[in-house]
Formats: structure tokens, sequence, C-alpha cells
């Protein structure tokens, strides 16, 4: 039998590459909520883009999405993928210089592609708007996520498969699915390239890629980080194991039929829509499943939410998601989305998951994670609650101005004067806009103070440290 | 279409039941409590 005492002096958890991820993430998150904040208030004084191309509206929104998205957001899957998948296995990362090069390829990769978005090259497919180069790259550095990923847990010592890491591998799976088909294209230069797919078809393709790539990445990869990170948080086992395996294949199933409700009225067949609208429907069921099963894991330990900041933020985050996910699948019945289809209503649902769900959970974990990495207490609590304060604040008004300003956007473009003609211009509505776009501008300045908050609360939390060594449970070590 | 609809919708109602059962009568009350606990065994610190 291998003797567990020479097995302890070498095998510690792969943590510095976590640490990094982190920290990139966060950084992240500052550059794409600053681009957020100011293309916001270039909604309200458009003169602020100075007449400089890079800074105009079309690219610097799509530099907001890219970096919040990819930047903040994979940065922090990746990272706490890592983090979980050797703990659940009790094994270190396979091949972990493979898990450096993944996160320094992301990072290069989001820097390079970033900066083309502002240069004005884009694909112009909405989430999708990286050149061909990049896309490769990313496929690359893709590949390599999975190998580190599925590797970690082919040589893992316990006999389950955690929860969390079904939902880590569905991301990995689904996205490289969803990436490679989504951006096949004719390349015709070093910067540009043209779709295989034509017209209605590219239409249909892309949104499949679209609401899916928000579906496994946006909601199901950060179910992985909740169905790991809240248990250990509240410090209780998940409420319903078994619901979260069937909450798993429900939401796999029913989420991969959804994407046509974004082209609800469009030149696509119509039993597509109609297909779309009620899978999106469908999809209620096992979104809110996951979010009971998190609620009631933490219903045993409310006591702690007076204390524990980084649990009110993955509470709150629950919160948002159930509203989130209720208010997506009634967007996608066509008699609602008439109205709000191509208004601001959207931008409203979409943050209400970006900032209440993504960002939120993502803080809260971030939270219980960076003090517990360098093997110190977090620098201020009351700095994070300030933080949590800010955000929930931001979050709301973000919200309810989008809501305002979308219905309102929705009724006004419906208007018939008597002889069945448009009421109103599309001057005179967007004139109207400008009071909630004031609201949004500042909800954003809110939010971004929060997150602004939470960096200078880590550096000061890790400054001087490094990090710690973690090594797997000395009985996994003995039985291996 | 409708047809169409109606059936897809019977499908998943299938497979979800299906994952129901499966999930009930696969697993014991015993390795999904293992399984649950994970996250809460699964690091030795050494600082």
């Amino acid at each position: 039998m291998p003797d567990p005492a020479k097995k302890l002096s070498v095998e510690i958890y792969s943590d510095r590459v976590v640490t990094t991820l982190v920290m990139f993430s966060v950084i992240w998150a500052v550059i794409g909520m600053l681009a957020g904040v100011y293309v916001a208030a270039e909604m309200v004084w458009p003169a602020l883009n100075f007449d400089q191309s890079w800074l105009s509206f079309g690219r610097l929104r799509t530099f907001h999405t890219n970096v919040v998205i990819f930047g903040f957001g994979v940065s922090a899957l990746m990272g706490t993928a890592y983090y979980s998948v050797q703990r659940t296995s009790h094994v270190r990362l396979y091949a972990s210089n493979l898990a450096w090069f993944t996160c320094w390829a992301w990072q290069i990769a989001i820097l390079a592609g970033g900066i083309s978005l502002l240069m004005g090259l884009t694909t112009s497919k909405e989430y999708a708007e990286l050149e061909w180069p990049f896309d490769i790259a990313i496929t690359l550095v893709w590949v390599c996520f999975a190998i580190v990923f599925f590797g970690t847990i082919a040589k893992r010592r316990i006999k389950q498969i955690y929860i969390s890491n079904w939902f880590y591998g569905g991301l990995i799976i689904v996205i490289a699915m969803l990436h490679i088909v989504n951006n096949l294209a004719l390349p015709v230069t070093l910067t540009k390239s043209y779709s295989l797919y034509a017209g209605a078809q590219d239409a249909i393709v892309q949104w499949w890629y679209g609401h899916n790539a928000v579906g496994f990445l946006l909601t199901g990869g950060f179910l992985g980080m909740m169905y790991y990170f809240l248990p250990k948080q509240a410090e209780r086992p998940i409420w319903s194991y078994k619901l979260s395996i069937v909450a798993f294949w429900a939401f796999t199933y029913s989420y991969i039929w959804a994407g046509p409700h974004h082209l609800h009225f469009n030149a696509i067949p119509e039993w597509v829509q109609n297909l779309g609208m009620v899978m999106s429907l469908v999809l209620l069921a096992p979104s809110w499943a996951s979010m009971v099963n998190g609620i009631m894991t933490v219903s045993s330990a409310w006591e702690k939410l007076r204390s524990d900041p980084s649990l009110k933020f993955i509470v709150l985050a629950l919160a948002f998601y159930g509203l989130a996910t209720f208010e997506g699948p009634m967007l996608a019945i066509k008699s609602v989305n008439i109205i709000s289809h191509f208004t601001e209503w959207t931008i409203g649902h979409v943050h209400s998951g970006a900032l209440g769900w993504n960002a939120m959970i993502t803080y809260g974990t971030f939270y219980f994670l960076v003090p517990r990495l360098v093997g110190g207490n977090l620098y201020s609590v009351r700095l994070a609650n300030i933080h949590f304060w800010l955000a929930l604040a931001g979050t709301i008004l973000y919200i309810v101005a989008l809501w305002g300003a979308g219905v309102s956007q929705g009724v006004l473009w419906l208007s018939l004067d008597d002889l069945g003609e448009l009421r109103y211009s599309f001057t005179e509505v967007m004139a109207a806009m400008k009071p909630y776009y004031l609201l949004r501008l500042v909800a954003g300045i809110l939010f971004f103070i929060g997150t602004l908050l939470m960096i200078y609360n880590f550096f000061k939390t890790i400054v001087g440290r490094r990090t710690i060594a973690v090594r797997p449970p000395i009985e996994s070590l003995a039985v291996a | 279409m409708a047809y169409f609809i109606f059936i897809g919708d019977m499908f998943v109602m299938a497979f979800m039941i299906a994952i129901v059962i499966w999930v009930s009568m696969k697993s014991s009350r015993e390795s999904t409590n293992k399984a649950a606990r994970i996250p809460l065994e699964d690091e030795d610190i050494d600082g």
C-alpha cells in the first residue's frame, strides 16, 4: 500500500493558478464595467464619443459585453472550476502546467480580442464578434481547459462525481460545440471572414449559439459555482442532492431548444418560433428547481446571513436568478415579446441576470475564496457589506429604470393614430427615454463603485501573502 | 406543427420522468448523502 505520509509531502491542490484567475477576473470586471458605465453615459450624452471611432457606442458596447462575459465571467468560471474539481475529486489538477497555459492564454486572447473590437474588427454576430484568428485561439484554450478538467475527474479518488462538476462539464462541452459551429466561417484576410451560413439560417444558428451561451455559460456554469460554494459557505450539504441531478438533466435537455425566441416575428418558420417559446416555458421548472434547492440549503443557516457578506451575496444572487429565470420565459411568450422585443426591457432582463445573478454569485464566491486561498481573513467585512448594498441598489435601480424604458418604448412604438399610422416617430420615443437612461447610468455607477471597493478589499487582503498549501483529506490518500 | 410541438413535449416529459425514476431507483440514500457531503470534507489545510 502506498505510504500516505510520503504522498502528503508532495500532493497539494494546485491553487496558485486559481488565485491568478480570480485576480484576472476582478481586473476584467473593473475594465468591463467601466466600459459599461461609459456607454451608459453615451446614451445620455452622445457627444462623449468625442468623434473617436474607438469610443463610439457600437465598438465600446461590444468591448463591454465581451470583457465582462469572457474576461470577468469565464476567468471566474475557470478559476472556480479548477478550485472545486480537484477538491471534489480529492486530487490535484491533472496537467497543472496546462492549467497555467489556459490561464495566461485566455487573458492574452481577451486583451488582444478586446483591442481588436475597439479597432472595429468584428464579425457582427452578437457575443461572437471576435474574428477568426481569435476563434481558433479560443478553441485551443477551451480544449486545454477540457483536458485539465476531465483529466482531473478521470483520476479522482472518490467514486461519485459531485453535481457541480456536471454543470462545469456541461459548460465545457456545450460551449465548445456552440463556439465551433456558430463560428464556422470563410476567412478572406487575416482580419475578415464571412459566415458559412446565410440569411435566416445564419440567424437561427447565431441565436442557437447566443441563447445557449447564456444558458450553459452564464447559467449552467454559475450553477456549478453555486452548487459547490453555497454548501461550503453555509457549512451544510445541498438541501436535495436528487433534485440537483434532476435539475441538471432537465436544464440540459430543455435549454438547447429555446434559442428561436430571440427571433420572434422574424423571417424564420413559425413552428421554430413556437418551439422556442414552448421550450422556454418548460425551462422555468429546472431553473426554479436549482433556485429552490439553493434557498432551502441556506434555510437552516439564516443566522450566518447576519455576519457573512459572501453568503448574503449568494442568497441575493439566487433571488435574482429566480427573478430572471421567471422573466425570461415570460418574455419568450409571443404576445409579450411583441411589446418587449427591440426595447430596453430586454437589456434590463439581461442585466437582472448579469448583475443580479452572475456578478453577485461571483462576488459572494470571491469573498469566500480570496481570504481562504491566502490563509487569512478578509481585510474589511464592513467594506464588503457596503459593497453588498451598493450592488443591490445598483441592480434594482438598473432593472426598474429599464423596465420603465422598455415598456414605454414598446407601447409608444405600437401606438397608432386614427389613420392607422405610427403616432410617435423614432426620435420622439428616444427623446422620452432620457430620464430612464440617466437612472441607468446612476445605477451602473453605484454597481461599479461597489466593485472598486471589492478590488481594494481584496488587494489589502492578499498583499504580502502567498497562496497557502492545501492537501486532499488524508483518508483519501491512505486508500488510494 | 402543433403535433410536432405536442410530440416534442411528450418526449421531454418522458425524459424527465425517466430521469426521476432512474435517480430514485439507482441511488441509495446512503450514497446520495455521501455525495452531498463531498464539499464539506474535501481538504486538509496546511498553512
